[in-house]
């Protein structure tokens, strides 16, 4: 058996992966289909509109009307990892996620580490979407119909409930459209992202009425740590980015189109959440954001005194929740399905319905691992654990840049970050800077989930590695001779 | 052995009639012509409903000549004429009288050329038939003296798969024709804004092919056990956007039949369509014969 050293650094040969993806399907054949608009489309449509909708109860006790200066703050951290992520995925000519570029790349403990910041990312934020949703459900039952859902089956336990019902409604919708089989495509895409981009507006046009100055005045109650512990929680709104890298093998021209999409998606979006946060702010006082729910139709309706802008908001903030639930929800399966496939999670999870042509049980069981986390833990703590692992997954794509530059400098890349190694470098010290302000207990819950993930990995993952596998076959074979 | 063709009222039945001899012809069976006529009602009080019966009757010996010209003079055939208070009814009971192993209906006008479609009489039987149904593209044609040479078996390894294909080897069997087990998949696209890469549904469907391809080499290694001289066997997987392209994928030939399975969720021993084999019917450019849960 290999040294220990050498199971955690073995990386998976880039020909296996092309082999696996498409050469027996006959989808092998690659296009560059996709233009500038199309991909900043990808972008957008990856980042925006969900956290925005219900990020501003938690942010603005923690940072105040600066809240502004943390999405920027966020914004310009997100950027730096996208660009160095889309150099990490241009070097690997298939696509797939930050696992497989990874695993590629920097050898399995990495891709590992990635898996886990990746599951909690992609699991917890799939829990704080569906959290959001139900109250923006609540609030648009309660402008239409003049009920709502019992506060005991519509808040977690810590948050005076028992179980967050249309949270686990919601994921469960979800995971039957994917058992189904599902796909999206650029049109669907870009009808979502109209939809968030006008209901967003909507809020901006209609709350700018509202402006108060005197709601800005004690700007930054908090000092410079509350705007960086607040760019920690809002720091899940950019999650999504990576989309944009993901595509890069199809993209036309990619040195040029990558890093455009990515600047034309990040500046839309933090313009738009910018402008979204300052008109919050200004158009009620710091204190009153604290455990608001639905909190852009409670403004609006402030703010208008009636209860039709909410109900709009609130319609626009479901269908759009629904959607990012939906596709996060996907991503979570379709990683841990490639992460069975290498044989590093058990093989129930790459096990495909010969019915529905979708892994089945990997979606039920994913489904009811998230259910439970919408259903009974609160929102604050979700969106902290997701930023956590978001950092964390793109502080080792940055690092791995460096690490590849150095051991593969003559590698082909489609892409090459610009302005290495200042890039890199920044990116790894802005993800550090926002870790580091985000509360304790989010740290040491993450690092206890990292240390369950490898623990898991030493103890059973490296022992079923097909790599692994593949590899002692091969030395069976050349042994006799 | 003996086909059945449940005649069309009020059309030309070329497709039909050309499907009905080219199965009684590969399967050197005989062919019964079956046209069915609405049951009079109880006699009333002056036989004023005789006009109408006659006119029934006449019209039914009138679609029974036409038949008899159009078909070819190689395949032994016999006419009947029927009153039924239905005309599935009809047919299954006709089918019964002459123990018929094959029921023949043409595809309903309302469908597009080259496109099996099922009219309300087909639709009815489908779901009441314990003979397997055959029926045929609007438009149908066949080479004159033809027979079928490939049986195309719509594979879905699911539940009661070795079953169906059992029965679509012995059909393969009594046809003289070869066997082809096909699969067919609906590639979805990714969900692109997930961060998955755009192929990640490209491992799905390699899982599932790698699945399908197994099961299908065991199937037709347990149709060779299982059959004493069995046909020739094959099988395919087709791949497309959507059913219509998915079904194309397999490639078709003259004197081409695709056998769909009736759905395990229907009665037992009758034939009744599923979701995806209903999908299969309609996008197929060959005659279809659906065949009974055994």
């Amino acid at each position: 058996m290999a040294s220990l050293r050498a199971q955690l650094l073995r990386r998976k040969p880039v020909t296996a992966m092309a082999e696996e993806t498409g050469a027996d399907s006959g989808t092998g054949e690659l296009r560059r289909t996709i233009g500038l608009f199309q991909l900043s489309m990808i972008g957008i449509g990856g980042v925006i509109g969900t956290g925005i909708f219900f990020v501003l109860s938690k942010a603005v006790p923690t940072a105040g009307p600066a809240v502004i200066w943390s999405f920027v703050i966020a914004g310009v951290v997100a950027g730096l990892t996208a660009v160095c992520y889309a150099e990490l995925a241009s070097a690997v000519p298939v696509s797939g996620s930050s696992y497989s570029y990874a695993y590629a790349t920097l050898g399995e403990l990495a891709a590992m580490v990635v898996a886990a910041c990746l599951l909690l990312e992609y699991g917890v934020s799939t829990a704080a979407v569906a959290v959001g949703w139900s109250q923006y459900l609540n609030q648009l039952l309660e402008n239409v119909f003049g009920v709502r859902i019992p506060e005991v089956l519509s808040a977690a336990p810590d948050a005076g409930g028992w179980l967050n019902l249309p949270a686990v409604v919601l994921v469960g919708l979800c995971a039957l459209l994917l058992i189904r089989g599902t796909s999206e495509s650029a049109k669907i895409n870009a009808a979502m992202v109209v939809t968030k981009l006008l209901v967003l507006a909507m809020f901006v046009v209609i709350g700018v009425r509202g402006w108060n100055s005197d709601n800005l005045a004690n700007f930054a109650p908090h000092g410079i740590g509350g705007v960086y512990g607040a760019a920690g929680v809002i720091f899940f709104t950019f999650v999504g980015l990576d989309a944009v890298s993901t595509a890069g093998e199809e993209v036309k021209n990619p040195r040029r189109t990558m890093p455009l999409a990515i600047m034309i998606a990040l500046v839309t979006v933090t313009v738009m959440y910018v402008a979204t946060a300052l008109v919050a702010v200004a158009a009620q006082p710091a204190d009153k954001f604290k455990e608001q729910e639905a909190g852009l139709a409670a403004i609006l309706q402030d703010v208008v005194g009636a209860s039709w802008p909410g109900t709009v908001l609130a319609a626009g903030a479901i269908i759009s929740i629904f959607s990012v639930t939906l596709v996060v929800l996907y991503g979570q399966t379709r990683i841990l399905f490639a992460m069975s496939r290498d044989g590093l999670v058990p093989s129930v999870f790459h096990k495909v319905n010969p019915r529905t042509i979708t892994p089945v049980r990997n979606t039920v069981i994913v489904s009811v691992a998230v259910a439970v986390l919408a259903g009974l833990i609160p929102i604050d703590l979700l969106s902290e654990m997701t930023s956590i692992g978001t950092l964390v997954a793109f502080i080792v794509v940055s690092v791995g840049v460096i690490v590849l530059r150095r051991t593969a400098p003559d590698l082909p890349r489609g892409f090459k970050v610009p302005g290495y190694p200042v890039t890199p470098v920044l990116s790894v010290i802005g993800c550090v800077i926002i870790i580091t302000n985000l509360e304790m207990i989010t740290i040491v819950a993450f690092l206890m989930w990292t240390a369950v993930v490898l623990i898991w990995y030493l103890a059973w993952g490296r022992r079923h590695s097909e790599l692994g596998k593949s590899e002692r076959r091969r030395a069976r074979t050349e042994e006799p001779s | 052995m003996t086909v059945l063709l449940g005649l069309p009222r009020g059309e030309r039945a070329t497709a039909a009639l050309g499907l009905a001899a080219l199965l009684a012809r590969s399967s050197r069976s005989d062919l019964v012509v079956c046209a069915v006529a609405p049951a009079s009602w109880p006699p009333g009080l002056a036989k004023i409903d005789a006009e109408y019966q006659e006119y029934l009757n006449q019209a039914s010996q009138e679609a029974l000549d036409s038949a008899r010209l159009a078909l070819p003079a190689d395949v032994a055939t016999s006419f009947v004429a029927v009153r039924a208070r239905s005309t599935p009814h009809g047919l299954l009971e006709v089918a019964e009288k002459h123990s018929a192993s094959l029921l023949v209906l043409g595809s309903s006008s309302t469908g597009g050329i080259g496109r099996v479609s099922l009219g309300s009489v087909a639709d009815h039987v489908l779901h009441s038939a314990p003979i397997p149904v055959a029926m045929a593209p609007r438009g149908y044609r066949c080479r004159v003296g033809s027979t079928v040479r490939r049986v195309t078996a719509a594979y879905g390894a699911t539940h009661g798969g070795a079953d169906f294909a059992a029965a679509a080897a012995k059909l393969a069997g009594q046809l003289g024709a070869t066997l082809r087990l096909a699969s067919f998949a609906v590639r979805s696209g990714p969900v692109i804004t997930a961060g998955v890469g755009l192929h990640a549904e490209d491992g799905v469907l390699g899982e599932w092919s790698q699945y399908i391809e197994q099961v299908q080499r065991d199937t037709l290694a347990q149709l060779t056990e299982l059959l004493s001289g069995p046909p020739a066997m094959e099988s395919t997987i087709g791949y497309g956007r959507d059913w219509h392209e998915s079904v194309e994928d397999v490639g078709w030939t003259d004197g081409d039949l695709l056998a769909v399975g009736s759905s395990s969720v229907g009665p037992l021993a009758r034939v009744f369509l599923g979701s995806r084999a209903s999908k299969i019917v309609r996008n197929s450019p060959v005659p279809v014969v659906v065949l009974p849960r055994s």
